[in-house]
C-alpha cells in the first residue's frame, strides 16, 4: 500500500539559492512526523511545497501514491490535504462559526442558482453546514466563543479554531505550522494531547513544523531534521536526540 | 432567526404609499435614490465583500445605461426587455475588470488599473457616435413596461422599487451563503482561503460579475429616469460619489448600500435651497460621517437592531 504522503527528491530552488535540495520522506496514516531545524532550514518551503503554496524545481509529491506536485493549492486542499498558518490563518472578519463554515465549503451543496432562487436543498444544506460546524467547535469545547468574531478570540482559542477548521472536512492529512507558537504552557500541553489523539484515535497523518522542542519530542513518532534544505537526520525523538548532526546542525560545528 | 429576519421585507410595503406624499421634483429625487442604491450594492460586493479596491464601477454602470438606451433607441424594444440585457452585459464587463485582479494585481496599481477601463469607456461612448450618440449623447425613448408607459414619476417609482428590492434579496441570499463566505475570505486571507479549498479566482471572477450584473441593472433605471445620457454622466466625479455612496454607508453592508444611497442622493437636492453653500454642506457632510462613523451608517442601524447588522466587514 502506498503511503499517506510520499515526499520523493524534492527539490525548491529560488534563482539560485536551494531552499529544498533533495529530501525524501513518508508519511503514514496515524503517523505524527515533525519536521525540525534552525531558521531557513527549508521547512516551511517544503511545506508550502507539499500545500501548492511553492512549485518544486524537482522531484514528486505523492498523496496516496497519486502526484500532486502540479496542482494549486484549493485543489490540493480539496483532496485531503488541510494546513494550518505559522502567523494564523483565520479570517478576522468572520466569527469562529463562519470560520468553520469556510473550512467546510467544499461540503455545502448548494449550487449558484439554487441559492439564488432560495431553493429548499440549498437552505437545507447551509442548515446542516451550519449544525456540522457548532458540533465541531463544542468537541474542542470552543462553542462558546461560537459567534464572536476570530479577533476576539484569544491565541490559544484562535489556534484551537484554525485546528478545527483545517479538520472540518476531516482530512486524512493535517500539516500544522509552527501550532504552539505563543501559547502558555499549559496550552501547549493541552494541544499536545489533542495533536496525539487526532493521530492515534482517528488515524491521521501529522507533520508538524515546531520549535517548541519539548512538544516536538513528546508527541512526533518520527522527527526529520533539516539544515540548509537538507535532510541530516530522520527518526524516532530519541535516535534523534542522540544524534551529532542535530547538534552540529543547531549549534554549528563544535 | 429567519422568521424574524423576514419583517426587513416589510419596509418596501411601507414605502409603496410614498409618491402620495411627495410632489413631482421630490418624487424625481426618490427614483434618483432607487437607482444609486443597485449602483452601490453592486460596488460594495467588489470593494466591501470580496474586498478589492477596484474603481470599475462606474464603466458597468455606462455600459448598463447604454444598452438599455441603445437597445430601446435602435432596436425599439420597451425598457423592461433591456433591464436584464442591461445586467448581463454590466456583468460581463464586471468579468472582464476582475483580469487585472486574477492575475495577481492588488491594491493601489488595481484601482489606478480598473480606473482606466471606466475613462476607457468613456472614449468609446464619445467616438462611436453612430450608435451612442457622441459628446452630444443620446435620446432615450419613454421607458414603459408591458405597454404601461412609465410617463410619471411615480410610476418609475414602483418599477424601480419593484427591481431594487429583487436584487437586494438576491444579493443578500448570494451574501449569506457559502459564496458570501469565500468572498469575505479572500479578503481576509487569499491562501488560507485557497487552503479550504476555495478556487479563488473562479470567486473573484464571480465577485466582479454579479457587482456588474447589478450595477448594470442601475444603468438601466438611470436611462429610464433621466431619458439622456451623455458620457459626461460616466466620469470620474461620478465614480467618486459612487465611492462615496458605500463609504458613507458602511463597507461590506446592503444596508448601508441603501443609506448610502440616500443620503449622498437626497442631500445634494436639499442644500440645493441654500445657493452657494451647497459643495460646502456636501462635504462637510461626508467628512462629519466618516470622522464620526467610520464604519458607515449601516454601523448606526446595527447598533439600533441586531436585525440589521448584516455586516460582514466587522472588525
Amino acid at each position: 500500500m502506498a503511503a499517506l504522503l510520499e515526499i520523493s527528491d524534492v527539490s525548491v530552488r529560488f534563482g539560485g539559492l536551494t531552499a529544498v535540495d533533495g529530501v525524501s520522506f513518508e508519511v503514514s496514516a496515524g503517523e505524527v512526523c515533525a519536521l525540525i531545524g534552525p531558521n531557513g532550514a527549508g521547512k516551511s518551503t517544503l511545506f508550502n511545497a507539499v500545500a501548492g503554496n511553492v512549485v518544486i524545481s524537482s522531484g514528486r509529491v505523492l498523496l496516496r501514491g497519486a502526484p500532486i506536485q502540479h496542482l494549486t493549492p484549493h485543489e490540493i486542499s480539496a483532496r485531503g490535504v488541510r494546513r494550518t498558518f505559522q502567523n494564523g490563518g483565520l479570517f478576522a472578519h468572520l466569527t469562529a462559526l463562519e470560520n468553520v463554515l469556510v473550512g467546510l465549503h467544499t461540503q455545502v451543496a448548494s449550487g449558484f442558482l439554487g441559492l439564488l432562487c432560495g431553493a429548499e436543498s440549498s437552505r437545507r444544506a447551509e442548515a446542516a453546514a451550519t449544525r456540522r460546524a457548532r458540533e465541531l467547535l463544542a468537541l474542542m469545547e470552543l462553542d462558546q466563543v461560537a459567534d464572536h468574531l476570530a479577533s476576539e478570540l484569544s491565541g490559544g482559542q484562535q489556534r484551537m479554531v484554525e485546528i478545527v477548521r483545517a479538520l472540518a472536512t476531516d482530512p486524512p492529512l493535517l500539516l500544522l505550522d509552527e501550532p504552539a507558537v505563543g501559547l502558555a504552557p499549559p496550552m501547549r500541553d493541552r494541544l499536545g494531547g489533542i495533536i496525539r489523539r487526532l493521530a492515534k484515535e482517528r488515524g491521521l497523518g501529522i507533520v508538524l513544523i515546531e520549535h517548541a522542542i519539548e512538544l516536538v519530542m513528546s508527541v512526533s513518532d518520527r522527527v526529520i531534521v533539516l539544515n540548509y534544505g537538507r535532510k541530516v537526520a530522520d527518526g524516532s525523538p530519541a535516535e534523534v536526540r542522540a544524534d551529532k548532526r542535530v547538534l552540529e546542525a543547531y549549534l554549528g560545528h563544535a | 432567526m429567519r422568521g424574524g429576519r423576514r419583517i426587513v421585507w416589510l419596509i418596501p410595503l411601507l414605502l409603496v404609499p410614498l409618491p402620495l406624499v411627495l410632489d413631482q421634483y421630490q418624487q424625481y429625487v426618490a427614483n434618483l435614490i432607487l437607482v444609486y442604491v443597485p449602483v452601490g450594492v453592486g460596488f460594495n460586493v467588489v470593494v466591501g465583500n470580496l474586498g478589492q479596491l477596484a474603481f470599475s464601477n462606474v464603466a458597468f454602470f455606462g455600459i448598463g445605461a447604454y444598452t438599455a438606451g441603445i437597445l430601446m433607441l435602435k432596436l425599439g424594444l420597451p425598457w423592461w426587455i433591456t433591464v436584464l440585457p442591461a445586467g448581463v452585459m454590466g456583468g460581463i464587463a464586471g468579468a472582464a475588470a476582475s483580469v487585472p485582479a486574477l492575475r495577481g494585481v492588488r491594491l493601489f496599481y488595481l484601482a489606478i488599473m480598473t480606473l482606466a477601463f471606466g475613462e476607457l469607456m468613456r472614449w468609446v461612448y464619445i467616438r462611436w457616435e453612430p450608435v451612442t450618440g457622441g459628446s452630444f449623447g443620446m435620446a432615450v425613448p419613454e421607458a414603459s413596461v408591458l405597454g404601461w408607459a412609465l410617463n410619471v414619476e411615480s410610476r418609475k417609482f414602483y418599477a424601480f422599487l419593484v427591481l431594487v428590492v429583487l436584487v437586494i434579496m438576491l444579493t443578500d441570499r448570494l451574501l449569506r451563503s457559502r459564496f458570501g463566505r469565500a468572498f469575505v475570505a479572500i479578503k481576509g486571507n487569499e491562501e488560507a482561503a485557497a487552503a479550504m479549498g476555495i478556487p479563488t479566482d473562479r470567486y473573484i471572477l464571480l465577485g466582479f460579475a454579479w457587482g456588474g450584473f447589478v450595477v448594470g441593472i442601475a444603468g438601466s433605471m438611470y436611462a429610464a429616469l433621466v431619458g439622456h445620457l451623455s458620457p459626461a454622466s460616466f466620469d470620474l466625479t461620478e465614480l467618486i460619489l459612487q465611492f462615496a455612496i458605500i463609504m458613507v454607508g458602511g463597507l461590506g453592508s446592503l444596508a448601508g448600500s441603501v443609506l448610502g444611497a440616500a443620503l449622498l442622493t437626497a442631500a445634494p437636492e436639499f442644500f440645493r435651497d441654500l445657493p452657494g453653500f451647497e459643495e460646502l454642506l456636501f462635504a462637510v457632510l461626508i467628512i462629519v460621517v466618516i470622522l464620526f462613523l467610520p464604519r458607515g451608517l449601516a454601523s448606526l442601524l446595527a447598533r439600533a437592531h441586531p436585525l440589521f447588522d448584516d455586516r460582514y466587514f466587522r472588525e
